[in-house]
């Protein structure tokens, strides 16, 4: 069938021009591409002990050269690959903070040291949970080392995913993205159920979005003729074309991407997948993922569906305030630690809308610089989290941390200051970003949302503070948990995230200065 | 405007039209003889394998077979207007499909190295 | 002499102390008291100094710093100091040191060991568990932290090579599927409730710099930020070093506290971000610099909006009439000290607040508002009287009284006349004065009896005359009796309401025979009359310590009484330019011989 399409379609043009590809310019997605072929080939040939020493290194490396090509790109401002590709100030800030959080998080995947034997992933996916092999499998010191390539992979789909200029890339770096990403969910050593129950919902409703996401893009096409952001755009501004199409693809490409970010009603995945996942891949998840579907979120409706703002501002106004409320509320009847954090990822997305349904470059340096405060927190957080541990894994009952401040005070005093940071106490990043985007909001005329944002902040803070009064105020548990005290990657890279947390939150004028630059540059056509 | 769309409406209401209409006809006019073939899971005209109950392994050979089948039904899709559209395409097609079936290769030698290959 | 930066410094030598406390082994304990309390007497110097090179005739801030911090948003670091605020840092600065040796033996003293919720926990798991060889050595009672840390550090060397776990925290012997084979290392079992000290002292020192720092900040932001900050220290405060027995009401308070505070705060974040945005509105640039803001003409209807953000935030930290119910709670939990200082000098914050933003930034709305407000500040007069009276708790029945001083001290401030004004300022360090003593009598008292219930004592006068006799001069005060420092205060803003509002004035004055009654009728029940319980006879009179505590705060209440002259004449200035400042001038017939009444006594 598409074959003899395409006969057809040869039969009318005979002639296509070969695309003009800038392969400098598109060196930040290439080198990160590259580096994943390379840890496939490294997984097919290397033995089981050097791969575990490769994988991580290579992983590292790739994403270290990647930033330094970000860097160097910085103040390109071009529309690349015939289209498909946009390189401009936002893309290259959410590119570089996607590769810094992944620099982090490979660090928490290449831990080794917290458990008797391998880390957090699992020695063999395969193993049947409960069957006679699984017990071996839990201590065996092997590791599932396609993790690194497939972090890697996911990695190219999202820097891709906030760089993408066709609403069809912008399809395919979500698959790139996501798919990975439900591979990774399954590979948690231990509650091997809990894990595969993750992936395979995550699969589900994942495929599920994104067909939404494909069939709003379809409409767009059906609108404007071309699926390219720029013509879409155009298209908004003229007259005479069937409206019901374009807004059927602003409802259904926005499905797809409210899933991504975990936007209620479209949020339901976020605590079942943040659970089951190995930590350091649900920190991933958290802070990478996040910036990704945020590009992309701001990407299509600033520039694609920009002129029709006062379309859609009400819609977003509506689904900010239900995930706001959503996250917020749900978030104070969980008993599992890392539930708690998924659903204040949630509320957290909806704090992220409201700089969104700013629409306007205050919002959109806003909602940039609160993506950096937040991935950083949320991945010490989560760093911290995978330190505290039973003879079963985590201790991840929110119960097993009672006194912990007692028994152990520097990780309980790191792990509150990130909670404080994630409520917005003022000297932690979170203050500073919740600040960005709230100025930005009501300079946007967006004030009622910005007061249930507020509302929505101190309905939160109780259940950050209720964590905190479990670690400092009760007594610690005759049976309590044990803090883990050699990972040395898991410390630094709890100290480097919580660190950030502090000098983001007490000067965070140089990367105001950086988000304003890119902000105000604006998004390329 | 719309009525480009036409043909597509009508496509789906053949579609529809032949979907269930097929299968009432088959309702209504077929015969019924039942046996254990037609109620097993059909897998590829041989014996099903047996459906795992409780924990244990289930063997994934098909999916091996059909990663792979995939793999290459992919490198043709794109192998195909290739060869139609050569000339246009010069150096430039070339070098975009030495390197995509470099890529199509490494997920190869991924399934070959791992044991992909090997049917027992 | 104005070229110091005194403020900074003020801000700086608390902040590094609670840093350098903080950072000390638990076993340092005594090091960490007497660290702390050098720190806090050498902010007192600052203060002290900085207040007599302060001018009171100059208009605007002294020892103003400024120093651009996020531009982004127009926020800068700027500090300075007005008579009004000077006055309440140097309250601050007196009461630390005070707190700081009343609660000397207050953290160390009762052991978790002791009561009853820890120490069958303890017990048991200290014969399940025999501790470890290296836990052994270090375990030399609950202090030798530092010891058994190495202890543990060394087995994680021993294990090195393997996958095993090294495990620094005390932990019961983990299921072998951890790979932990060997006994752990367990840090010896009292140590593993214990609350350390040099961090209470460091809490003490980081709430010391928010005080100072919510106070001096001259950038509305930074004043925000101060505000918010100072939260946290007392959270713990409360939460952590609260009775060792009410773990649960502990929590709760302290849970209570940070989310009536926060959810005012977050108000008023909304204020103040809706108050950059009109300041950016009018000028070129959105900035967070009071003196900037003060000159904006914000149209009534924005005003109202952003007058009920930041008042709300403030009658919650005040506490006024409706948003009051977790002071009782907070009161009660907090120990001593900290109560010394939520009460003392953390509540003076909300109505800080009041007279410096509220109504400067906003005077049309103040002016709408004022009836309002006026009639919060008089049920809250009466309420909190009358709830006093009701009270068996003495820590909440203190509570209870400062709700009613609070609404004298809203009621001085929304009267709009100079006199009252100032009243209300003094008032605020006189009941940082009277109040925290009344506390810190109340708190030795619970100290040495284990409960807060008055119904416990009862004829104490004979057995403890000098507490008694301390805490009928703290009584006296707190129900202003004249002689004695609240009567200035309580008369300056009774006089000044009667220049404008008779009514209000009359009725308000009725709260005082309320207030004689709690107080006495406390007195009565716990000093007078036979003694009621015979354990109490064995109880210590004040110990040479708890003397040297009282002692400057008696000296103060009754100078402050007698001579109020220094103080005032730092406040009035600042008070009279504020109110003028907002086209509030003193009605015709005020005589400013009526200012000085308690001059004479």
């Amino acid at each position: 069938m598409i074959v003899a399409d395409n006969h057809l379609l040869l039969a009318e043009t005979q002639k296509i021009t070969p695309p003009s590809i800038e392969y400098s310019s598109l060196s930040p997605l290439l080198i990160v591409f590259a580096v994943a072929l390379v840890g496939v080939l490294v997984d097919a040939f290397a033995t089981r002990s050097t791969r575990r020493v490769i994988q991580p290194i290579l992983a590292g490396a790739g994403f270290v050269g990647a930033l330094v090509a970000v860097a160097v790109l910085h103040g390109r401002h071009a529309v690349l690959a015939s289209g498909a590709v946009a390189i401009d100030a936002p893309t290259l800030f959410m590119q570089g903070t996607i590769l810094v959080f992944a620099l982090l998080s490979v660090l928490l995947v290449a831990e080794r040291r917290l458990d008797s034997s391998g880390g957090a992933i699992v020695a063999s996916a395969a193993v049947t949970p409960g069957s006679k092999g699984s017990t071996a499998a839990r201590t065996s010191e092997d590791v599932q080392t396609e993790a690194y390539p497939l972090m890697v992979f996911s990695v190219t789909g999202m820097m891709l995913f906030v760089a993408s200029n066709n609403l069809l890339v912008m399809f395919v770096a979500l698959e790139i993205l996501s798919l990975p990403l439900y591979l990774l969910a399954g590979l948690a050593r231990r509650r091997r159920l809990l894990s595969q129950e993750a992936a395979m919902k995550y699969f589900l409703l994942g495929a599920f979005s994104s067909a939404f996401f494909i069939y709003g893009v379809a409409f767009a096409y059906g609108f404007a003729g071309s699926v390219e952001m720029g013509k879409v755009a155009d298209a908004v501004g003229t007259t005479g074309k069937n409206d019901i199409y374009l807004y059927l693809a602003v409802a259904l490409i926005g499905v797809g991407l409210f899933f991504k970010i975990g936007a209620a009603p479209f949020h339901s995945w976020t605590p079942d997948v943040y659970q089951g996942s190995p930590t350091p891949v649900t920190a991933f998840m958290a802070a990478g993922t996040k910036v990704a579907a945020f590009g992309a979120l701001l990407r299509v409706f600033y520039v694609a569906f920009g002129g029709l703002r006062w379309d859609w501002r009400p819609v977003l106004w509506g689904v900010a305030i239900l995930t706001m409320v959503v996250g917020a509320v749900l978030a104070l009847t969980q008993r599992d630690i890392k539930r708690m954090l998924a659903y204040s990822a949630i509320a957290h997305a909806g704090f992220l809308l409201v700089g969104v349904a700013a629409s306007n470059t205050d919002g959109l340096r806003g909602s940039m610089f609160y993506l950096v405060t937040y991935g950083f927190t949320t991945i010490a957080a989560f760093a911290v989290i995978s330190l505290v541990r039973t003879g079963d894994g985590e201790a991840s009952d929110l119960s097993q941390w009672r006194g912990l401040g007692r028994t152990s005070p520097l990780l309980a005093g790191t792990f509150s200051f990130l909670l404080l940071a994630l409520a917005g106490i003022p000297l932690t990043s979170g203050f500073t970003g919740k600040f960005a985007v709230f100025q930005a909001a009501i300079e946007g005329d967006a004030t009622p949302l910005v007061i249930v944002a507020l509302v929505c902040s101190a309905i939160a803070a109780f259940f950050y503070v209720r964590v905190i009064v479990l670690m400092f105020f009760s007594e610690p548990l005759t049976e309590g948990p044990v803090v883990v005290t050699r990972p040395t990657l898991t410390f630094a890279t709890a100290g480097i995230g919580a660190a950030a947390t502090l000098v983001l939150g007490v000067a965070p004028q140089p990367l105001l200065d950086l988000a304003n630059t890119a902000a105000s540059s604006g998004f390329v056509r | 405007m719309l009525s480009n769309y036409v043909p597509i409406l009508v496509l789906l209401v053949i579609a529809t039209l032949f979907a269930v209409g097929s299968v009432v006809a088959g309702m209504l006019v077929g015969p019924r003889r039942f046996n254990r073939a037609k109620i097993d899971a059909y897998e590829c005209g041989i014996e099903p394998s047996p459906a795992p109950a409780g924990p244990q392994r289930f063997p994934v050979k098909y999916y091996n077979t059909a990663m792979l089948f995939i793999v290459f039904d992919i490198e043709i899709i794109f192998l195909f207007p290739w060869a139609l559209a050569f000339d246009s395409l010069a150096v430039f097609g070339l070098g975009a499909m030495a390197l995509f079936m470099a890529t199509i290769f490494v997920a190869y030698a991924y399934e070959w190295r791992r044991g992909g290959l090997e049917w027992d | 002499m104005n070229t110091v930066p005194w403020l900074t410094i003020m801000l700086l030598v608390p902040a590094v102390g609670a840093v350098v406390v903080g950072f000390l082994p638990r076993r340092r304990a005594t090091l960490a008291k007497q660290l702390t309390l050098a720190i806090t007497l050498v902010v007192l110097v600052l203060a002290v100094l900085a207040t007599v090179a302060y001018e009171p005739k100059r208009a605007g801030f002294q020892f103003a710093q400024h120093h651009s911090w996020i531009s982004t948003f127009g926020i800068s670091y700027s500090v300075g100091a007005d008579g009004i605020s000077l006055v309440l840092m140097l309250l601050a600065a007196v009461l630390l040191p005070v707190v700081v040796l009343s609660s000397w033996d207050e953290v160390d003293g009762p052991e978790p060991g002791g009561d009853g919720l820890a120490a069958p926990a303890g017990g048991g798991r200290g014969g399940a568990t025999p501790a470890g060889p290296a836990g052994g050595v270090g375990a030399g009672g609950g202090v030798a932290t530092g010891g058994v840390a190495t202890g543990g550090v060394a087995t994680g060397g021993v294990e090195g090579g393997g996958g095993g776990t090294a495990v620094l925290v005390a932990a019961p012997p983990a299921p072998p599927a951890v790979g932990l084979g060997e006994p752990v290392p367990a840090r010896g079992t009292e140590a593993r409730g214990q609350r350390s000290v040099p961090a209470f002292f460091a809490l003490l020192l980081a709430l010391e710099t928010g005080m100072i720092g919510v106070f001096a900040a001259t950038d509305v932001f930074l004043f925000y930020v101060f505000f918010e900050a100072m939260l946290i220290p007392m959270y713990f405060l409360i939460g952590s070093y609260g009775p060792v027995k009410e773990q649960a009401q502990r929590s709760y308070a302290a849970v209570k506290f940070l989310v009536y505070s926060l959810l005012g705060g977050l108000l008023m974040l909304a204020a103040v971000i809706g108050l950059y945005v009109v300041s950016a509105q009018h000028l070129a640039h959105g900035t967070f610099d009071f003196a900037t803001l003060r000159q904006l003409e914000i149209t009534p209807g924005v005003q109202k909006l952003l007058f009920l953000g930041f008042f709300v935030a403030f009658a919650i930290k005040a506490p006024l009439f409706p948003f009051h119910t977790w002071l009782p709670d907070a009161g009660a939990q907090a120990p001593t000290g900290a109560a010394v200082l939520l009460v003392g000098v953390l509540d003076k914050v909300g109505t800080f607040g009041l007279i410096r933003y509220c109504i400067p930034l906003f005077p049309d709305a103040a002016d709408y508002f004022a009836p309002m407000v006026l009639a919060l500040a008089v049920i809250g007069i009466f309420y909190g009287a009358l709830l006093a009276i009701g009270q068996r708790d003495m820590k909440r029945l203190v509570s209870y009284t400062s709700l009613a001083h609070f609404g004298f001290i809203a009621l001085g401030t929304f009267a709009f006349t100079s006199q009252a004004g100032t009243g209300a300022v003094l008032y605020m360090v006189n009941h940082g004065l009277s109040t925290g003593l009344l506390f810190l009598v109340v708190g030795f008292l619970v100290a040495r009896r284990g409960t807060r219930d008055v119904a416990a004592y009862g004829g104490l006068a004979k057995i403890t005359p000098i507490l008694a006799g301390v805490f009928l001069i703290a009584g006296l005060s707190s129900l202003a009796l004249p002689g004695t420092n609240s009567f200035v205060s309580e008369f300056l803003v009774l006089v000044g309401t009667f220049t404008v509002n008779k009514a209000l004035a009359i009725v308000a004055t009725t709260g005082i025979v309320l207030a004689a009654i709690y107080i006495l009728y406390l007195y009565q029940r716990t000093m007078t009359g036979p003694v009621t319980h015979e354990e109490n006879r064995a109880l210590l009179d004040l110990s040479v310590r708890e003397k040297i505590v009282v002692a400057p705060m008696v000296a103060l209440i009754i100078g402050l009484g007698v001579y109020p002259k220094p103080i005032i004449d730092i406040i009035r200035p600042s008070v009279t330019a504020t109110f003028a400042d907002i086209g509030k001038h003193d009605p015709a017939p005020t005589h400013p011989a009526a200012a000085q009444p308690g001059g004479h006594s």
